[in-house]
Parts: structure tokens; sequence; C-alpha cells
């Protein structure tokens, strides 16, 4: 069987093809950027606003694609090994290590000053996207973390919510009165296998979870003490058992606080609008508790999630306009609120603070009135951090709570189990 | 020369082109590869490039940002001597095959069976048991499975009514696993349908005959039924083996793609899964999916060198 | 002279006795089908109650019945990705249907060699092809990719459909094996006597007796193409281009806001496809044996 072209028919698809070629330069030009993001509709309809600001100010066209943080990660992981990356991603201090270590994100100094106009940028704030010097990525808000309170328990035991002064040692205070009010939920959730909460513990005591060399900064007598406090909270009834704790698997419907066995869970400042959307109590944000009264302040104001630059992306000062756009702009930050944390650069502050609702005010004010609770930013963390969270901090806590480990055998556990993870070659 | 010896002659001569092995071997096998030729590309073309590839990467450092490294056998000796959650995984995972595999194909069996006597409202059943396996990789599903297992649930309440005082069924290390193969259970629908399509194809008349000669229902299932029906029982066990070896989705929305707690969920496609997309490591992900498909390549080629024992087909 | 008496069917018990067993199985088999089916229903009462109730109320609620009633879930989800559903809808649709194509013919192609058809080579291309099933996806994904990235198929439906066509899964293909050779062959020796090639006997013999287990395949593949995920994750970037299931997954944020209520809404309407689709086929799963009254 032979395939019959007529002439005719051979001229007009050439010429077609010629002109589609003569014409593409142009299209090439014009090219779109492409951004990625994780997030859900919410996030989602807020980007697109800023996009389509951006679109109309001049800028180029912007393809913005998101997902969920779950599907996120394997996805950017594929089309950058496939040599498909995005021109802009969102970047979570996580990842960012490693993602600039392999320069699958391009660093952005050159642009700072320039296509980045940073003079009102927290200083904190530009430092917390630096890997080994050089900045890598844009953060997009700052959050620190912060209990999650349900205020409706605390009215019904009537003692005053979690506040700045309050320690540890008040814990079990509350417990009893949560007792004699009749509320059969714990006070507080199991924090023993919270990274953030045993970060900010270590801080208070002048300790951190990472030297700026990536080595452990605490000792094996720490991590004993802080899985011995959470067995005696257990024990006593002050925190939620460990079957209840387990039922704990990341997303914010699974968390002790919206399953109604807590009322207290460690989490982030920016994540108080989403909570309140899935629980009917009113809720409210505070800070870690203190290991004494006069203790120093462990928290820090740490990037919600930065922007980055791909490393194969053609017009990288494209890309870093459309994020000078993101973080400067003053009607961006009006459209994109507080939803991915404080903006950063002080002036959008000034003119965001005004529009915001109840909530999202707590919030802001929250972050910006820390004061003696606020320390100094930790050095970013080793690329194995998140192994050494997910894998070996957790499962530990999880055995201690359910009784199959002893608090220092967990400790050791933890402390060389750590230590191995980072010395494994990559 | 007469004009038959000529004619003879050629005849041998293109008798003896036609006897040559390649010709016969053409003839022969030309039908077969045809019909298999879609296959063939299929597999050629997009298949066992990535295979090989993945076999290529077992041996590698990658990280997927940036180009593979050859490490030779590391991976391997890693999994081998220096891996608890390998280990632990491996447990996990032979203990889910085991328990689930043999449940979950009786209920589909049994069900099958049921269904099979046309009784009023068949249809509906058969959709209606159908259901739980359309559901799939849900969210829902990990939402559902904590109303009903977890301290509170509706399981624990049930129970509560028998005076027996229930565990968090699904966030205890000691029972999470049993949720997940009462999960894998809960959407027997696939194999019950399969073996639905196996039921109807045993002619009626054999039973026919069979009652005629005074055949009991019991003997009918033992003698007619059942030995029909051995070509899609060993599918489906087949089947539902390998896929229960690689079982994944259940874990993850259920764990959120943690496999706790301590461990007690982690499959082992659900680990490899951390190795190649949480912690970058590609190349030992690649050496564990080889070693998976060993294991589960023995057990198939037992499954068939067996199966003469006991499969009827109708050759 | 032998008069072929009657063969008598002796059956133990009386009429009545027998009618009243009958009717106990099926009374107590009806309510074991009923209590099953609540335990198959619960799921999805559980899904449509959420998609009706407040958004505050679907996690702290006791009780399936909704404090309230509203359709705003619905509406919220099929509109509110600036995609409305109704292209999600159909872009499954598309794939589905393309799929179940091409399963179909590929598939049965393949399993009419394995099954009927003697070649050299056969039992090492059956093992191979059984191999393909059982390597975990996750680690010849990259490559996968890299190889359709190379074609210029990202970004298309390509990778998701083309490969059906080459009968790539060996799931459907060993399913029609097993089929295949549970069709008696003397049907195929008597056709090859009266002349028929391997094709006659295929497209006139085998497919037309296969009914049941096509319309199991074809069930399968539109279901599992519909529920897919993963695939269409990977290889689809424009939201123009997305699936149902896709569409589904971006409405939850597990570090932020989502919209549960529009998740379970567009869930159920996700299932509605499906189980239409199951219900046109499981006739033809049934229907298919008129033609089985073979005589043996």
């Amino acid at each position: 069987m032979t395939f019959r072209v007529d002439r005719r028919q051979f001229l007009m698809g050439s010429t077609a093809l010629l002109a589609a070629g003569a014409f593409s330069p142009v299209l090439a030009q014009d090219s779109s950027l492409r951004l990625l993001f994780w997030g859900s509709q919410a996030r989602a309809d807020r980007t697109y606003g800023v996009t389509d600001l951006y679109t109309k100010a001049g800028g180029p066209a912007i393809e913005g694609e998101f997902l969920a943080w779950n599907d996120y990660w394997p996805k950017l992981a594929t089309q950058t090994a496939g040599g498909n990356a995005p021109d802009v991603i969102q970047m979570d201090y996580r990842y960012i290590v490693e993602y600039a270590n392999r320069v699958a994100i391009a660093p952005m100094d050159d642009f700072v000053g320039s296509a980045l106009e940073l003079a009102d940028f927290d200083a904190d704030q530009l430092e917390g996207g630096k890997v080994d010097g050089k900045l890598y990525g844009i953060s997009l808000g700052a959050n620190s973390v912060a209990l999650m309170i349900n205020t409706a328990d605390f009215e019904k035991a009537g003692i005053p919510v979690p506040g700045p002064t309050t320690t540890y040692a008040d814990l079990p205070a509350m417990a009893e009165a949560f007792k004699a009010a009749g509320i059969e939920k714990k006070v507080i959730a199991d924090g023993s296998g919270s990274e953030p909460m045993f970060e900010n513990w270590l801080r208070q005591r002048g300790k951190a979870l990472y030297t700026a060399d990536g080595k452990l900064a605490w000792e094996a007598a720490d991590a004993t003490e802080w899985f011995t406090m959470w067995a005696d909270f257990r024990a006593k009834g002050v925190c939620v058992s460990a079957e209840d704790q387990a039922l704990d698997t990341g997303p914010l419907e699974t968390t002790m606080l919206t399953l109604g066995k807590a009322a207290v869970i460690p989490s982030n400042s920016n994540q108080l609008v989403a909570f309140q959307a899935i629980n009917q109590d009113k809720l409210t944000i505070s800070n870690f508790p203190r290991i004494a009264a006069d203790a120093p302040g462990g928290h820090y104001r740490k990037p919600s999630m930065f922007f980055s630059i791909g490393g194969t992306a053609a017009n990288k000062e494209e890309a870093a306009k459309l994020i000078n756009f993101f973080v400067t702009s003053k009607e961006a930050s009006l459209v994109l609120g507080v939803e991915r944390g404080i903006p950063c650069s002080a002036g959008v502050r000034e003119a965001l603070a005004p529009t915001l609702d109840e909530q999202s005010q707590t919030a802001l004010n929250f972050v910006a009135n820390l004061g003696d609770l606020l320390g100094k930013l930790p050095p970013s963390p080793p690329a194995k951090a998140g192994e050494i969270d997910a894998s070996l901090f957790r499962t530990l806590s999880q055995e201690v709570a359910f009784g199959a480990r002893t608090p220092e055998d967990a400790g050791a556990a933890l402390f060389t189990g750590a230590n191995d993870i980072l010395s494994r070659a990559a | 020369m007469t004009a038959r010896s000529m004619s003879t002659s050629t005849v041998s001569s293109q008798r003896a082109v036609n006897n040559a092995w390649w010709s016969r071997a053409w003839t022969n096998n030309a039908p077969g590869y045809l019909f298999l030729l879609p296959w063939l590309i299929g597999f050629l073309g997009l298949t066992i490039g990535p295979i090989i590839s993945s076999f290529y990467l077992s041996f590698t450092n990658f990280d997927l940002l940036t180009p593979p490294r050859w490490i030779g056998a590391d991976n391997y000796i890693r999994m081998f001597t220096n891996d608890p959650k390998f280990v632990a995984s491996i447990r996990v995972t032979l203990f889910f095959v085991v328990f689930s595999v043999p449940l979950k194909l009786a209920f589909a069996l049994g069900v099958a069976l049921l269904l099979n006597r046309g009784m009023r409202g068949l249809p509906l059943y058969r959709a209606l048991f159908y259901l739980p396996s359309l559901l799939g990789a849900s969210v829902a599903i990990a939402i559902l499975w904590r109303q009903l297992f977890a301290g509170d649930g509706l399981v624990n309440q049930v129970l509560a009514n028998f005076g027996i005082e229930g565990p968090s069924w699904i966030s205890n290390p000691r029972y999470s696993l049993w949720t997940l193969i009462i999960l894998s259970i809960w959407q027997f629908g696939s194999p019950m349908i399969i073996f639905l399509a196996g039921l109807r194809q045993i002619p009626q008349d054999m039973y026919e005959a069979a009652s005629l000669d005074g055949a009991s229902k019991s003997r009918m299932f033992w003698k007619i039924t059942l030995p029909l029906l051995t070509p899609v029982v060993f599918f489906n066990a087949i089947i539902q083996t390998i896929e229960a070896f690689k079982s994944f989705t259940p874990a993850f929305i259920i764990s959120g793609g943690t496999g706790n707690p301590i461990n007690s969920t982690l499959f082992y496609t659900l680990y490899l899964f951390q190795e190649a997309f949480g912690y970058f490591r590609m190349g030992y992900a690649s050496a564990l999916a080889w070693f998976l498909l060993l294991l589960v390549a023995a057990f198939t080629a037992f499954s068939f060198l067996t199966s003469k024992y006991w499969v009827h087909y109708d050759e | 002279m032998t008069s072929e008496a009657p063969r008598l069917t002796v059956v133990t018990g009386s009429d009545a006795s027998t009618a009243w067993r009958k009717r106990t199985f099926s009374v107590i088999s009806h309510a074991l089908l009923i209590a099953a089916s609540i335990l198959m229903l619960y799921p999805l009462l559980w899904l449509l109650s959420a998609s009706f109730r407040p958004e505050n109320e679907i996690f702290n609620a006791t009780s399936l019945w909704p404090s309230s009633w509203s359709l705003d879930a619905y509406f919220r989800g099929w509109n509110g990705l600036r995609v409305s559903f109704s292209v999600f809808f159909l872009n499954s649709f598309v794939i589905a249907i393309l799929c179940v194509v091409g399963n179909l013919l590929a598939c049965s192609l393949a399993a009419f060699a394995f099954a009927r058809v003697p070649f050299r080579g056969r039992k090492f291309w059956f093992a191979m092809m059984l191999m393909t099933l059982m390597l975990p996806g996750q680690v010849t994904l990259i490559p996968q990719y890299v190889l359709f990235r190379s074609l210029g198929w990202i970004d298309t439906i390509l990778p998701l459909v083309a490969p059906k066509f080459l009968a790539v899964d060996g799931f459907f293909i060993f399913l029609m094996v097993q089929f295949f050779r549970g069709i008696p062959r003397e049907l195929d020796e008597a056709a090859m006597m009266d002349g028929c090639s391997w094709w006659r006997i295929y497209w006139k013999i085998m497919l037309p007796l296969s009914v049941p287990v096509l319309a199991t395949a074809a069930v399968f593949t539109f279901i599992w193409t519909w529920d897919d995920f993963f695939a269409p994750l990977i290889y689809l970037n424009e939201m123009k281009q997305y699936t149902v299931m896709l569409g589904l997954r971006t409405f939850t944020d597990s570090t932020g806001e989502s919209d549960f209520g529009g998740l379970f809404a567009m869930s159920v309407l996700s299932l509605v496809p499906i189980f239409v689709f199951f219900l046109l086929f499981q006739r033809l799963l049934i229907e298919g044996i008129a033609t089985t009254g073979m005589k043996r």
C-alpha cells in the first residue's frame, strides 16, 4: 500500500511548515514563564490573581500549575530529571538545600538590586533563603511556630488560654482544670515527635538543632530529657495518648485539634485561617511554652516558603522580575493576603495591615510582636535533616509513646541514628 | 528430456526450497508473531527500555537532579546488611500478602457463587459489591477508615455494645496492618467480577446433565464448578498476590505516606517511594524494586510449575 | 428388544420441605447481602453527607445526617478552579474510552497468540510479559518520562493512551489467556479443517465466545483509567488537560486551606460515570453466555 501525496498537498503542506517556522521565533520571544506551586484552590485563586495583574502590567504570560503538597515533590523531581523544570518554582526549606546543591535552582545574587528590589526586605528573611552564602530563594512570607488553641475549651475550663508567660510546668495544672470542668479532651497534643517543638525547646536552653556546618548541636542527654518530659505528660494525662497521636499523619484534618482530642497543638502562625475553616470552635494562636519563666525565646521568624528560579530556566531575569512583583508590589499583596505568611517587605506590610480580617490580623500581630521570644535565625539545616525528622525522630517518639522503648534508650538512639544519617555519603 | 521430467525437477527444487529451515520457520511462526506484533512493539519500544534503565540505575547513585553515578553493588549490599527499614518493610509486606490474598479470594469467590444463582436484585447487589473498588485512591477512604477504626470509631462503638473495649485499631502498631488488610478485602470487587465471568463461562448443560444424573448441589460444585473454574482461580491468585506485593495506595493514603505508626504500615513499595522521591535516592529505590521483582518472579514461577497439578484447561 | 426406560431423578425429601429449605436459604442470603451492602454503602453515604453539610462540620460531626443542607459545595467545586469540571470530565472520558478500545484490540490479539497459536519462543515471551507485571512502577517512571519526552509526547494524552494500543497492560493479556484456554480446542480444529486461517478463528470464533472476558476487560480498563491519577499527574501539565482525578487532588492541601466540601461533592459526581459504565457492561458480562450452549 503506497501513501500518495499529490503535488498540491505537498506544496501546501511544506508552505505551512515553512510559515510556522518563520513565525515561531516571534512566538518564542513572547514565550511565557512557567510557574509551579503547591497549595489548593484558595491559594491558586490568589496566585493567579497576581499573575493576571502582572501580565496586565506588561509582563509576559504566566502558565501556572499547582498541585497538592504530596504530589508536588514527585512531579517537580520528575520534571527536573526529565529536563523539563519550570521557570519559577515554589520551594520549601526542607528541600531548598538539596535543590541548591544540585543547581536545580539558580543563585539569584546577581539580580539583587536590579530585577529584585529588596531594599525594605527583612534581613532575616533574606538570610533564610541563602544556602552556603548564596541566595537561592526569596521568602514569600514569614511565619513562626505557634500553638494553635481552641479557645472554647479554655473558656469552659475557666482558665486563660496559654500566653507569653506559659511554661511547660503550667501544663499539668491546666489538665487538672480540664478534668474539673469535665472536659474529656487532653490539654495538648503529644509534641515529642514535633521537630519544631524540639528545636524551640533546645534553643531556649541555649542549644540548637544543627550547627552551621551541619552537625548536631545537642547531646543524647538532651533528647532523653525531652522524651522523658513527654512520657511524664503522657502518664499524667496532660497530653494525648500514643494511639491518639498516631492518628496524626500530617494533614490538618488529622491533627489532634481537628479530631477533638486536644485543645492545643504545635503548629505554624500562617495556618490559623486554614484550621479555623475546618473547626467550629473559635481558635487563636500563642507562642510555644517556655521552659522557665525567664527563659529566652526560642522562636524565630522563618520563611514559610520561597520562590526560586529553575536551574534550566531560559530567561532567569524575567523570572526574577516576576518574583519581585510578588513580594514587593502592594497590589499583589492585597490579593495574596497573609495566606503564605506575613509579607517580608515593610512597606507591603504597612499597606496590607488595615485590610486584613480578624484572624489574619491575629497572625500578623503575633509574628510582628514576638518581643523577647524572638531569637536569632538558625543556620539552614543540612540536607539530611528531613530524613532524620521523618524517618528517625518521629518513629522513635512513637516507640517511646507505645512503650516499646525507654526514653533513655530513645535519646541515645536518636543521637547515634542522626549522626549515622548525617555521615552517610549522599 | 521430456517436459515432465523438467517439471518434476522444478517441482522437487521448489519443494526443496519450501522445506528449507527458514521457510518452514517462517510459515510455522509467522502467524503467532503477527498476532503478537502490537505487544512486541510495545514491549521492545516502550517497556524494555525503562526496565533495563531501572536495572542500570540500581547500580548507581541517582538523586534525580544530577546524572547517575556508578557505585557497583553498594545499594544491594546496604539493602541486605544495613537497612532495618528494609527488613521491616519485607515483614510488613509478607504479612499483608499471606493474610489479605486468601481472604480476599475467598470472599470474592463466595460472593460470586452467591450472586451467580440468579436471585432477585442481582444486578444491584453486584454493583453494590463493586462499589468499594470504585473508590480507588480517594482521600475519602483515609478519612472513612479513620472514622471506622479509630479509638472512638464506629467499630469500637459497636464492640462497646458487647462490652468489649477496643484499641484504636488504625493507630496502634499492633493492629494497624489489619485495618489495611480489611481495606484490601473490602475492595474485593475486581476478583469477584472475574470469578463471575468465569462462572458464567461454564456451560449450563453440564449442570443440567449432572442433576439429571442425581448429583447434589455440593457434588456439582466440587466436581464441575471448581475444576472448570481453576484457570480463573489461578489467574486471580497470581494477580492478587503480585498486586499485594506491589500494594502502595492504601498504605500511602492511610498513613499519609509515613508507614507509621512505628513502620507498621511500611509497605515495600511505600518504602521504595520514600527512598526515590522523599530522600532523592532513586538508585537505591531501583535496587529495592529489582529485589521485589526477583521475589515475585520466584513465587510466580513456582506457581506456574505446580499449576499443572491442579489447574484444568480444556485442552 | 430393549426399551430405554427414562432415567428417573430421585429427589430426597418431599417437595414441600425442599421449597421451605429454598426459601430459608433465600431469606438468609438476602439478609446477609443486605447487611453486607450497608457495609459497602456506608462510605458512599458518608461522602454524600459530607458533600451537603457545612465545611466545619465535616470532621467533627457525630451523625450521618447533616445539620444543614446545601448544594453550595457542588457549585463551588464544579466551577471553583479556573477550568470547569466539565472539561475534566470530558478529558477523563476521552482518555478512558480510547484506553478501552486499545486494550481490547491489542490485548486480545496478544492473548490469542499466547493461548492458541503455536510458535517458537512462546513460553519465553509469555514469561517476559508476566515480568512486566511484577516491577513496581515507581522505578520505571523516570526512564519512561525521559523516553516520552524524547518522543515529544509530554503534555499530551499520548503517554496515557498509546501504550494501551501496544498491549502494555499485561494484566489483561494474562486474563484473556486464561479465558481463551478455557474454550475447547475442538472448535479451532474443526474450523481449521474447514480451511479457516488463524485470523478467521480469532475474529469469528474466539472473540464472540469471549464476550464475558472482553466485557470484564472493558469495565476494568475504564474504571482503572478513570481512577488513575499518577500517570496524568506526571504527564499532563496544563490544567485544561487535567482528568477528573487530577482535578480532585487540587482541592486539598495538607499544609493549608482545603475545600473538603468541594472535594467530596466532586468525588460523588466522579463516581457517576464509572458506575453507569459498570451497569451498562455488566449486562454483557452476563448475557454473553448465551452462546455457550456448546455441545461437548
